[in-house]
């Protein structure tokens, strides 16, 4: 039998999604900070081939900080000068209130399928 | 344990809050103080108060955080008016006005309005996200 993957693929693309969250929540929070470059996660399919072989610093003790393995796929974008405001801030709101709006669709659709497939599992044990 | 990204995102949400209350209430003192003049002749009137914000960047969880860098005030020159009945006049009948332009402060108030909503957008739609992975656990009939 094939080793089911969806869950782990599905978990993968549900932290991403988190992680784009906070990013999103970053730059409206700086929306109105002088200097303030606007962030963004490289796309999921990048981190996804990235995330597996990476060196990372070990956690032995409850106090170390555990390394996010989304975290190095954070980055500071730049822009031309057209969209960069005189302050120095590039953040464009109604941008980023749109790709809130696209993150919470596409975790809709995760938890949905992780759903669905967790009910088709059901299905067959009960059988 | 890593930060959970959702709670920090609702954190840096409520940090952003934070920052857009406080340019309220420094646009508030000054629209109430518009027409604070001194009491004694030739005192100076109330002077603008100014804000400013920065980032600060949590190294441990790569968030970027919004934060008050300064709260100052505005340098720039007061109101000079005739105004010879009021206690401020000096001897010359001229009263200092403080060096606020209502204008101003209103436009700036807009701003400061639609960042608090666009924080408090970002409040509700994290609670979404969340409220959907607890759903999971829902059992599914």
């Amino acid at each position: 039998m094939q080793p089911i993957q969806l869950f782990e693929l599905a978990s993968k693309q549900s932290h991403w999604l988190t992680v784009r969250q906070t990013v999103v929540a970053g730059n409206i929070a700086n929306a109105n900070t002088p200097g303030y470059a606007v962030r963004e996660v490289s796309a999921f399919e990048a981190v996804l081939d990235q995330t597996q072989p990476q060196v990372r610093m070990a956690a032995t003790q409850p106090g170390h900080i555990q390394e996010d393995p989304m975290r190095g796929a954070v980055r500071s974008q730049s822009f031309g000068d057209v969209d960069v405001q005189p302050s120095g801030n590039s953040v464009n709101l109604p941008e980023e209130m749109s790709k809130t709006g696209e993150i919470k669709r596409m975790y809709e659709l995760n938890t949905g399928m992780v759903k669905a497939f967790h009910r088709m599992m059901l299905l067959t044990v009960r059988r | 344990m890593p930060v959970d990204p959702l709670s920090l995102a609702s954190r840096i949400a409520s940090s952003g809050l934070n920052v857009q209350e406080t340019r309220m209430r420094i646009l508030s003192e000054n629209l109430a103080n518009a027409q604070s003049t001194g009491n004694t002749p030739g005192e100076d009137a109330y002077r603008r108060k100014t804000i400013s914000f920065s980032w600060e960047l949590d190294r441990a969880t790569g968030s970027t955080r919004a934060e008050i860098a300064k709260i100052d005030n505005d340098p720039g020159e007061f109101v000079i008016e005739y105004d010879p009945g009021n206690p401020a006049a000096d001897n010359n009948g001229m009263v200092k006005l403080p060096n606020v332009n209502v204008l101003v402060e209103l436009a700036d108030m807009r701003e400061a309005n639609r960042s608090y909503e666009a924080n408090l957008q970002t409040v509700k739609q994290t609670r979404e996200l969340v409220s959907m992975t607890i759903e999971l656990l829902r059992s599914s009939q």
